[in-house]
């Protein structure tokens, strides 16, 4: 089997949720009887949120980890090369946002500059066993890249297929 | 040895002995305190605690005097006493803070508990027997975030508190109006209520939130475990130095002291570790207390798990339960047997729902190839020397 | 299926089944449908008069005025003759059959009523190709509005006869994956050396459509055709003109069920991504509270 060439920058992104995802419950310092994710907050003010990183595969591929005391906010952009992976991902990710509610972890609007994003506090770790929180979000990169690029694959072939079945006909 | 207790799937929040360690009151990560009876391998549930409107944060349990203080993030805390028909009563106390109550415990003789709390201050409760209720003091400055953890000095007298702020302080505590002064300590003379008497940041870099906080068996330590996955220990004898320990491990959310130069720390790692100080003052890992090892799946040979790693890069495919006995974060870390001079097994409880007790004796059998030499070794403190 | 049909097949089947009906002896029932087909056409079959016997069917097009300009009349006339008939209000031509009098032929009847449609936009092809066969030029170039806001232009040169699609993409999407498409057209000479050339421009009309009223947009497309004497002689013409009249159909049907395609694919691998998500939530084991006991051994290996 050939060496996955994701795999470098997936494991890179898998060693840095397993650090970044090491949240608390931590009720909000802001409003009382409140439960806020601090990342979306965003106060700098209050030291409760960490350095963003960002890990970069290629400067159309990147992953940007933003942690917090109770939450990590976990921004992807996919790779794009062309209209048509835009307009593939665009479809997808719109697909995707509309079901946010039953993701969970997704969130309905990706960071500028971002294709999609998810947010994870500490109440999705109390409910959810963490590894197989991050298997699944490692899982979602490497099969959306692939499920992608089949996708303009087999739009393409169409096109092909579909033009040439034409033309032979035109004598 | 371990002794895994399962109390469903919610994640348990904290839990507190009873003094004989023959019920426990755990939350389950909700607004009740549940308190069980030990009945052989089973639990009963014998009372729930339900006075507290939102999550409970904090319960401790006075082992002389039977009562249980708990505290939540409805900024109330309660002290329950028990009734004649063994059920538990609530008293409200006046905290008087305006955000949620993060943590609580009780002092060592028990006439006063001091909760940390999301205002930024700590309050120290006392009982007011004029007026019979329980009233408290605060200490706020120069406290700028979230108290994460609190512990009491044996004097009675002093207390130890971590923050998000990234400090970790020794304040007086003492409450003039109940107690005595007490005899001065190496931590400092000054012992008006709020008076701050050490301040350490958890990193000279300033970062990483202190998530637990400890006072040695004797008072003249502390301990306290940082986010940047750091274990320290300052001691007020040697001019208030401090070991630092980086761990290669994530970070812990809980520490304790077994010994008088060993602690325990758990959390995110799900696997509590030993760690003991040497003759220089230095800190080191003593030895995982967590030695489990990965039950492999059946028939997932070398090459299957190759393949799978290589594919998805994960560890596992199928089978993703961890190599220790919790499954997930620990959150909660108490002494068992012993005091924190000489405690000979400690209790941990996490997100995955699971108590564990741990004993530190542990037995080690030496392999000499041919013939095998059976040794037990007590961990404390004589492992430290084995193992030298 | 990836050509599409030219005739209307349920135009087709319903003839059929009155034909056979009447063939078989069966008391004919009353009829009155309406079918609508690519670009607005709609067809009425309909009993003409309350007599179930006499079936009429009518073709409407929006644009039927600008084809008449190109002779559609003169066409449907050689094509269809007596089958023709009193027009029905609201629509451009009507045919009718007689059940009482079923001909030897009914069959091939049935087929050109389906092809009503080509028929009528075939007028302005023949008209065309017969000018390029002329060597006739300077002729007017044809314009017909065959849907709103999209224009065929046909225009002969003495060489050539060229037919330029205007086409309105509904979104960006549709321009992108249209792209696609038409990227693989202009590559189309490939898979056929004899196959026209074929143009696509984006947002502006070919150079010889400047300077006329046509429109100019980002979500417009307009794609060329040069037919070569080669696909305009008399024994070709037929199966050009088949082609040529359905080409915006052909080519927006593929774009939809492209998109239909990446669809029903995203909602089966969603349901896949949420179905491993919700592994990662604990299960509710039967056995609570229970107390297991590990001895664990540690092994040191003395060297």
């Amino acid at each position: 089997m050939a060496a996955n060439p994701l795999q470098p920058y997936l494991n890179a992104i898998r060693r840095t949720l397993e650090a970044a995802l090491c949240i608390r419950n931590f009720p909000s310092e802001d409003v009382e009887r409140h439960n806020k994710p601090e990342i979306e907050v965003q106060d700098s003010t209050n030291n409760l949120i960490g350095k963003p990183l960002i890990i970069s595969r290629s400067p159309l591929e990147r992953t940007l980890i933003e942690s917090s005391i109770n939450s990590v906010r976990i921004s992807v952009k996919i790779k794009q090369v062309d209209d048509v992976d835009a307009v593939i991902t665009k479809m997808y990710m719109r697909f995707l946002t509309q079901r946010a509610d039953q993701f969970r972890i997704l969130r309905r609007k990706p960071i500028e500059g971002y294709t999609i994003s998810f947010l994870i506090t500490s109440i999705h770790c109390e409910e959810m066993i963490l590894s197989k929180l991050i298997d699944w979000i490692i899982q979602f990169m490497y099969d959306i890249d692939k499920e992608l690029s089949d996708m303009k694959i087999t739009l393409s072939k169409r096109a092909r297929v579909v033009a040439e079945e034409y033309m032979k006909q035109l004598l | 040895m371990a002794e895994r207790h399962s109390f469903g799937v919610n994640p348990i929040t904290c839990h507190a002995w009873n003094r004989d360690r023959t019920q426990v009151a755990l939350s389950p990560n909700n607004h009740e305190v549940h308190i069980y009876q030990r009945a052989d391998n089973d639990w009963k549930l014998v009372d729930v605690l339900n006075q507290h409107d939102l999550r409970v944060t904090g319960i401790d349990w006075a082992p002389k005097t039977n009562r249980i203080v708990t505290c939540a993030v409805d900024r109330n805390a309660y002290v329950w006493t028990q009734g004649d028909d063994g059920k538990w009563k609530p008293t409200l106390v006046l905290l008087r803070i305006n955000r949620a109550a993060t943590c609580v415990k009780w002092s060592p003789l028990e006439n006063k508990f001091a909760v940390g709390s999301g205002a930024r201050l700590i309050s120290v409760c006392y009982f007011e027997s004029e007026n019979d209720w329980w009233v408290s003091k605060h200490i706020k400055k120069p406290i700028h975030s979230t108290i994460t953890s609190i512990d009491w000095h044996p004097n009675n007298v002093l207390l130890v508190a971590g923050s998000a702020d990234f400090k970790v302080r020794v304040f007086s505590a003492f409450i003039k109006d109940i107690e005595e002064m007490p005899q001065p300590s190496p931590w400092g003379m000054k012992m008006s209520l709020g008076q701050l008497l050490a301040e350490f940041p958890n990193s000279s870099g300033g970062g990483g939130w202190v998530h637990s906080v400890a006072f040695s068996g004797d008072g003249n330590r502390v301990c306290w475990v940082g986010h940047d996955s750091s274990v320290s220990v300052a001691d007020a004898t040697s001019q208030m130095a401090v070991s630092k320990l980086r761990t290669e491990f994530l970070p812990f959310l809980s520490c304790v002291w077994v010994g008088p130069s060993s602690l325990v720390a758990a959390g995110h790692s799900c696997c509590p570790m030993l760690y003991s100080i040497n003759e220089s003052g230095q800190l080191y890992l003593n030895c995982k207390l967590d030695v489990s090892q990965k039950k492999e799946a059946g028939g997932l040979s070398a090459m299957r798990k190759f393949q799978s790693l290589d594919r998805q890069a994960r560890i596992e495919t199928s089978d993703t339960t961890l190599e220790t006995v919790h499954q997930n974060a620990i959150t909660c870390l108490c002494l068992y047997k012993g005091g924190k001079g000489s405690a000979s097994s400690v209790s941990t409880s996490g997100l995955d729902g699971q108590l564990v007790i741990w004993d530190l004796q542990v037995v080690v059998i030496v392999v000499v190839q041919v013939p095998l030499i059976f040794v037990t070794v007590s961990l404390l403190p004589t492992y430290t020397s084995y193992a030298k | 299926m990836i050509l599409l049909e030219i005739n209307n097949r349920i135009v087709e089947e319903t003839l059929t089944l009155k034909f056979k009906n009447a063939l078989a002896g069966h008391k004919p029932e009353s009829i009155d449908i309406t079918i609508a087909d690519f670009d607005g056409v709609l067809f009425h079959i309909s009993n003409v008069g309350g007599d179930k016997t006499k079936v009429r069917t009518s073709i409407s097009l929006k644009f039927y005025k600008e084809l008449q300009e190109h002779g559609a009349d003169e066409l449907l006339k050689k094509e269809y003759g007596s089958l023709l008939t009193q027009v029905e209000d609201g629509y451009n031509v009507s045919v009718l059959i007689d059940l009482e009098n079923v001909p030897q032929n009914w069959e091939e009847i049935v087929k050109k009523i389906g092809l009503l449609k080509r028929n009528c936009f075939a007028s302005v092809f023949e008209k065309y190709f017969d000018f390029q066969e002329r060597g006739e030029e300077g002729h007017k170039r044809a314009v017909i509005n065959y849907r709103n806001d999209e224009t065929m232009y046909v225009e002969a040169k003495a060489d050539r006869v060229t037919v330029v699609f205007s086409t309105i993409f509904k979104d960006e999407d549709d321009i992108v994956i249209g792209k696609v498409f038409m990227q693989e057209f202009k590559e189309g000479r490939r898979a056929s050396h004899t196959a026209p050339q074929v143009l696509f421009s984006h947002r502006e009309p070919p150079l010889e459509l400047q300077n006329t009223d046509a429109r100019v947009g980002e979500n417009i497309g307009y794609i060329t055709f040069v037919l070569f004497p080669r696909h305009t002689n008399r024994t070709t013409r037929d199966n050009t003109i088949n082609l040529i009249h359905i080409f915006r159909d052909y080519l927006h049907y593929h774009i939809k069920c492209s998109k239909a395609y990446i669809h029903s694919r995203m909602r089966a691998k969603t349901s896949d991504f949420l179905k491993v998500l919700n592994r990662a939530r604990p299960e509710p084991k039967n056995v609570e509270k229970k107390t297991i006991t590990l001895v664990y051994v540690v092994f040191f290996h003395q060297t």
